[in-house]
């Protein structure tokens, strides 16, 4: 009996051994995320982890990621505050890039934090007088048109804004043919807003036949960024905390557009449909900013933001889009056009790293990288939560399926699908 | 932007009720500083930390509105007390600087924390009178903002009672005078101090929540622009002068209010902060402040 138990024992312990050991063996490959976890737009950042994790978590369920040798590896992952702050965001990516632990990043949530980040990487692959980071990045969330063309070792999965507006107006312009006139504003002070609104939202209506209700403005062609600075001029704007809108609800009352366009982000989005509302201004029809199609519009103006159209390349219209959206709240996010990239971007990670042949090697990491990078960059497509997803591939850029959606009855229901 | 007179006149009218606000602000800002001649820096974030809680009381405990506007000042009272704990009673008194960095410190903490419990997402705050806007002739006034003005007015009464025509107010202004001959006529200056906190700070919160209601939204992004604005309105009305803060707050409302019509939302701070750096130039005491020397 003693004997026998002593055996077990033995056994017992031979096998806790063994398992350590494997587990303790089992290569790791990490990604790094970072966005904003602080700072007024802390809901970036919250979402995009919630969603990220969501995505590492469903690869590892799914055996993890094949390396060259055929061996399995688990897919980890850490995430870093950048506070929507260019600094930081920066410093994050520095760190990242030279501690040597990640073979890729997914950041920096916000645009603005984006276009200076983009700015430290090395421009041009192979050129030897750049000491720029050299570390590939594959961001979420921020929207800004054209950033990622600034490195080639930074991509994006975010909305195709030009594409998404473009098709947008000329729906608008074959259901509601009655409509003619537009009239906007902006928060001038946000990036994103005022860029996609002052080059891309009024010229593409230009190009559809919506005429500027308050007269011609000079230079305005329908060309992507043509008259854009007259465009900000004969628009009636605020900043991203204004607190009164009321000198421009009476700009946009004035103006009896047919159409107004409210390019902000939630906060400035309900206070200006507040004060439109206060003074009985109602348009035939609302168009709004991508970021706007959230849940914080929802929680802040419903009522208000009632029959507001915006394109959003993400809606929880299909079973993988519903799943990921019911991940990500059970992580304590929302599933919304900026965060849902991020389970995306994780699945096109794994696809590229067992397209390349990663070894999961430490001391190979910057060789790593540079595979990750040209796995990247020789995508032409890949599957997204709302279909396929088209790479641009010059420019690191995306085109993903979009839907339109608008505001009703407190939530945002798709009224179009163009897939 | 196309305009005419009478859109000057009714960006004035918008300007000088929202200027109300700033008012407030500016008033708490003149009260604390009037009484100890330090400024509170996070003195806008405890009333916008109170504006939050009166709304998590409708939100979470269902209380019916008006209760919003109770619990958001008393809680803003209490920070207020805290504040005066955490940041200046017990720090050096030569130090000049340490209480001013101590409360840049409590604001920038107290904006996290409203950040971190939020997510930074904006929040709907029930609208007081939102239908109420009157057409008069070609121009339009808010009704809510008439009541914010109205309500405004009556607290700063209150205020102005308080400092006048009672003993706290006598001690308050003793206080402020001299600090050490009060302390030698039996005033307890430090409680003194603390209930001049906790004043300004229920003013703050009376500010925060009417403010919400005025916006319709609560967000963290409106804690810094108020505190700058309430400072510009404390130098422009004169530092320690309470008829100069109100003066001052419905006057920078309405310059905002005119220089956003004439020169658009890019420039209208600029000529808001040009019009700060004119009279710390040229007229350092402000409207109404006057040079007190203290022991």
């Amino acid at each position: 009996m003693k004997y026998i138990a002593r055996n077990i024992l033995i056994s017992s312990m031979s096998a806790l051994l063994l398992t350590s050991g494997a587990a303790v063996a089992e290569t790791e490959i990490n990604i790094a995320g970072w966005g904003a976890k602080s700072g007024p737009l802390r809901s970036f950042g919250i979402n995009s982890e919630a969603v990220m994790s969501a995505a590492v978590e469903r690869v590892n369920q799914m055996g993890g990621v094949k390396l060259a040798d055929g061996s399995m590896a688990k897919l980890t992952y850490n995430y870093s505050d950048s506070a929507c702050n260019a600094e930081q965001a920066i410093a994050v990516a520095r760190k990242e890039a030279a501690d040597g632990k990640s073979l890729i990043g997914i950041g920096p949530t916000c645009s603005g934090a984006a276009a200076a980040m983009y700015g430290v990487f090395q421009k041009q692959v192979d050129d030897t007088s750049d000491t720029g980071l050299q570390y590939p990045i594959l961001t979420d969330t921020a929207v800004r048109n054209g950033l990622a063309k600034i490195s080639q070792w930074t991509f994006r999965n975010t909305p195709n804004e030009p594409e998404m507006y473009d098709r947008l107006w000329a729906w608008v312009a074959a259901n509601h043919p009655d409509l003619k006139t537009i009239y906007g504003g902006t928060e001038t002070d946000q990036g994103h807003s005022n860029g996609t609104y002052s080059k891309v939202i009024v010229q593409a209506a230009t190009r559809h036949g919506f005429n500027w209700a308050t007269g011609a403005i000079e230079g305005l062609t329908g060309d992507i960024a043509s008259g854009y600075k007259e465009v900000l001029n004969n628009s009636s704007n605020w900043l991203q905390a204004d607190t009164s809108f009321s000198v421009q609800a009476r700009a946009f009352r004035r103006s009896k557009a047919d159409i107004f366009i409210i390019s902000s982000h939630p906060f400035t989005t309900c206070g200006m449909l507040k004060e439109l509302a206060r003074q009985r201004v109602e348009p035939k029809l609302i168009i709004g900013l991508t970021s706007s199609s959230s849940a914080e519009v929802m929680k802040g103006c419903a009522a208000e933001a009632e029959g507001m159209i915006i394109p959003t390349s993400f809606a929880p219209i299909t079973e993988a889009a519903a799943e990921v959206a019911a991940l990500a709240n059970a992580n304590g996010g929302d599933a919304d056009l900026h965060s849902a990239a991020a389970w995306e971007n994780v699945m096109i990670i794994k696809q590229v790293i067992e397209n390349v042949g990663i070894t999961g090697d430490p001391a190979m990491i910057q060789q790593e990288r540079r595979k990750v990078r040209d796995g990247l960059e020789a995508l032409t497509e890949t599957n997204g939560l709302l279909g396929k997803i088209t790479r641009v591939q010059d420019e690191g850029e995306a085109l993903k399926p979009y839907v339109f959606v608008q505001a009703q009855g407190g939530s945002w229901n798709v009224i179009h699908d163009p897939r | 932007m196309n305009f005419d007179h009478i859109d000057i006149i009714q960006s004035t009218i918008d300007g000088v009720l929202f200027g109300s606000i700033y008012a407030l602000i500016g008033l708490g800002f003149t009260l604390i500083f009037g009484a100890m001649h330090k400024l509170n820096m996070a003195y806008a974030a405890s009333g916008i930390a109170g504006a939050y809680t009166g709304l998590m009381s409708l939100t979470i405990l269902g209380m019916p509105v008006l209760m919003a506007f109770i619990i958001g000042p008393v809680t803003a009272g209490l920070i207020g007390l805290l504040l005066y704990f955490a940041c200046f009673r017990f720090m050096p008194r030569g130090n000049q600087l340490a209480p001013l960095m101590a409360s840049i410190g409590a604001l920038f903490f107290i904006d996290e924390l409203i950040i971190h419990e939020t997510s930074g997402s904006p929040m709907s705050f029930p609208a007081v009178l939102p239908d109420a806007y009157f057409f008069l002739g070609e121009f339009g006034i808010r009704g809510d903002l008439l009541m914010v003005m109205g309500f405004s007015f009556i607290l700063m009464a209150i205020v102005m009672l308080l400092l006048y025509r009672t003993k706290l107010g006598l001690g308050t202004r003793a206080t402020s005078q001299q600090p050490v001959a009060a302390l030698l006529c039996g005033i307890p200056t430090h409680r003194t101090n603390g209930t001049t906190f906790v004043l300004a700070g229920v003013l703050g919160g009376f500010a925060g929540c009417l403010l919400a209601a005025s916006v319709g939204v609560l967000s963290p992004l409106l804690v810094l622009p108020l505190t700058i604005k309430g400072l510009i309105v404390t130098v422009i009305g004169g530092l320690g002068s309470i008829r100069g803060a109100i003066i001052a707050g419905f006057a920078v409302g309405a310059a905002e209010g005119v220089f956003l019509l004439v020169r658009g939302v890019n420039e209208r701070d600029i000529y808001v902060f040009l019009l700060l750096f004119l009279f710390l130039v040229f007229r350092p005491n402000g409207l109404f402040g006057t040079t007190i020397n203290r022991d």
